[in-house]
């Protein structure tokens, strides 16, 4: 039953992901879909990209061995201020400057084919790595659930991920995006509250006399409060930049759709998140034997649900896989047709070659990764383990100077890109081979995220910016999203009182999601921190 | 009362009211004044107009 409702789930997103191929008439529809992206769309693509295997699978696994609390007080929160920076701040400026990807901004920025070069191997390489070794774990856990040989699985999400993008592009990615994100709802709102009812609040809570420190942030593992403190960080530099939320902003209609995104979109990033990890921690009261403890919440939606209900849970596993692994691969295919190709060779192509072009990227994408997950050649491992957190270290510096300092300018740019990449590697395999020891809480990435800073300084101090960039920097200070949307909306009949309702509808919703939140989490506080 | 349940919870209900913060002092700071202008801009045409139409009367 279980399988057969997997399969059907599966069907139905390639039959939607094919459907939407009408929908790409030209190269602006497969890359930002034409900026038509509603409220819904764009908060269920964000929901959906953000909740990926590593949180069901990795994160839930440890929060049902070492508590609840362990990553979600603070790694998660990291994460989610990061999603929050990553749509208002960046994705939101990077939009009013008519971006379409990342490296579109540092072409637009600087105008220098090496800063355009350097970041787009960082978005490549930091992609795939990060993406490839979520679509293998995750696969292996689903091949092993529905007994689907784990090649044939790897396959079949080939020829699924090829319809999403090569046919639909952003459009595909954004529309099954929004569907997967109400099948992944389901865990939060039915799955995890049944596991939760199933093993009880008093019994959740008494964990702590048979774990001491189950519910404390140093967990059952008494990790250092340096530990977590280094987590909230990791994830806030790392969300902030990383193009996967950043650019799904790019598709929106307008700033109100990415207002109102920064309120719901934002909401479900821990709504979505931390119930699970309440639900991880039911699971130890009712079985505390998992092993692997990757499996908690699996074994949670086929043991502890009705089959229908544990069809979903898989569909939802295999959602979470689909969402995150289609945006990763959309992007590099983007990155290989747009960034590479069109703009890096330079080749002057007409809208048909530009839209046949961006499709051959795609196909060449997921062919590459088809490959990658069947042989798991030993060197992916190796990339994972920076693919993460390069974009802390290679981006976000040069983002926020370019954003806000009038000195920045490629060659401060190219230093702090390459040092901080360098120095990440550099440190962690000193840390890893034990060469070096550093103190508790302090790791590889706070070093090199002071060198990527430091380097862009000095470099930026000792040189000055062209004219090109210091012209493109007072444009840019004179760009806003408000502006062009208010621009938009007067040249419409009622432009005004359509901007008065719009300004009306994002205050309501920013207080019924507030006070909705309150009442979530107020709820949990009395039943798991209270007595 | 466990503080470090606490904890979780209000970080999980801060990012709400953070974001919901940030949206509304851009809306105050970015739209409040463009709408004031647009309606300013409005009457003031209003006005233009109705004093066009007296002066045809007359």
């Amino acid at each position: 039953m279980a399988v057969t409702i997997f399969v059907i789930v599966l069907l139905l997103y390639v039959v939607i992901g094919g459907i939407l191929t009408r929908f790409v008439k030209n190269s602006d529809d497969f890359y930002v879909m034409g900026g038509k992206g509603s409220t819904l769309l764009i908060v269920g693509t964000l929901a959906a990209t953000y909740l990926s295997a590593t949180t069901l699978l990795g994160i839930a696994g440890q929060s049902y061995a070492e508590g609840p609390l362990v990553i979600a007080a603070l790694g998660s929160f990291g994460a989610w201020l990061g999603t929050l920076l990553a749509v208002i701040y960046v994705g939101r400026k990077m939009k009013a400057l008519g971006c379409k990807t990342m490296p579109d901004y540092f072409e637009k920025r600087f105008n220098n084919k090496w800063v355009s070069v350097v970041a787009t191997l960082i978005m490549i390489v930091g992609l795939i790595g990060y993406g490839v070794t979520q679509f293998i774990g995750a696969g292996l856990v689903l091949s092993e659930m529905t007994n689907i040989n784990f090649e044939l699985l790897v396959v079949l999400f080939t020829i699924a991920l090829i319809v999403f993008t090569a046919f639909g592009g952003m459009y595909g990615v954004v529309v099954t995006d929004t569907i997967m994100f109400f099948t992944m709802l389901a865990i939060s709102v039915v799955i995890a509250p049944m596991i939760i009812g199933q093993a009880g609040f008093d019994q959740m809570k008494s964990l702590s006399e048979t774990i001491p420190g189950y519910w404390t942030i140093a967990g059952a593992e008494n990790r250092p409060l340096g530990w977590s403190i280094s987590q909230f960080l990791v994830w806030i530099l790392f969300f902030t930049c990383i193009p996967a939320l950043v650019s799904r902003v790019f598709p929106a209609k307008n700033d109100f759709v990415i207002l109102k995104t920064a309120i719901i979109g934002v909401f479900f990033a821990p709504f979505m998140q931390l119930i699970v990890f309440i639900a991880a921690g039911g699971m130890q009261v009712l079985d505390p034997n998992i092993t692997p403890t990757d499996n908690a919440m699996v074994v949670g939606f086929m043991e502890y649900t009705p089959p229908a209900v544990a069809g979903i849970g898989l569909a939802a596993l295999m959602a979470s896989i689909m969402s995150t692994a289609s945006t990763l691969f959309v992007l590099v295919g983007f990155a290989l047709s747009r960034d590479v190709y069109e703009k890096i060779f330079e080749k002057d192509l007409d809208e048909k070659q530009r839209l046949s072009t961006a499709r051959i990227g795609q196909v060449v994408v997921a062919v590459i990764i088809c490959i990658i997950s069947i042989f798991q050649p030993s060197a992916i491992y190796w990339i994972s383990i920076y693919a993460g957190s390069i974009f802390a270290v290679g981006w976000l510096p040069t983002i926020v100077a370019s954003f806000e300092w009038k000195r920045m300018n490629s060659k401060a740019a190219l230093v702090s890109m390459i040092m901080g990449v360098a120095t990440f590697i550099l440190f962690g395999e000193l840390i890893r081979v034990g060469v070096i020891t550093v103190p508790e809480g302090v790791d590889e990435l706070m070093i090199a995220i002071c060198f990527s800073v430091g380097s862009l300084i000095v470099a930026a101090l000792l040189t000055k910016p062209n004219s090109y960039e210091l012209q493109y920097y007072s444009k840019m200070k004179q760009t806003s999203m408000a502006k062009q949307t208010i621009n938009e909306f007067l040249k419409k009949p009622n432009g005004l009182a359509e901007i008065k309702k719009q300004y009306k509808q994002i205050i309501v919703t920013a207080v019924v999601v507030t006070l909705i939140s309150v009442g979530i989490w107020g709820y949990f506080f009395i039943q798991l921190g209270l007595g | 009362m466990n503080i470090e349940v606490l904890i979780l919870f209000i970080n999980a209900t801060l990012v709400t009211v953070l974001s919901s913060v940030v949206v509304i002092a851009i809306l105050r700071k970015q739209y409040l004044p463009a709408i004031r202008k647009a309606e300013q801009e409005e009457q003031n045409k209003e006005r233009y107009n109705s004093n066009d139409d007296q002066e045809n009367l007359n």
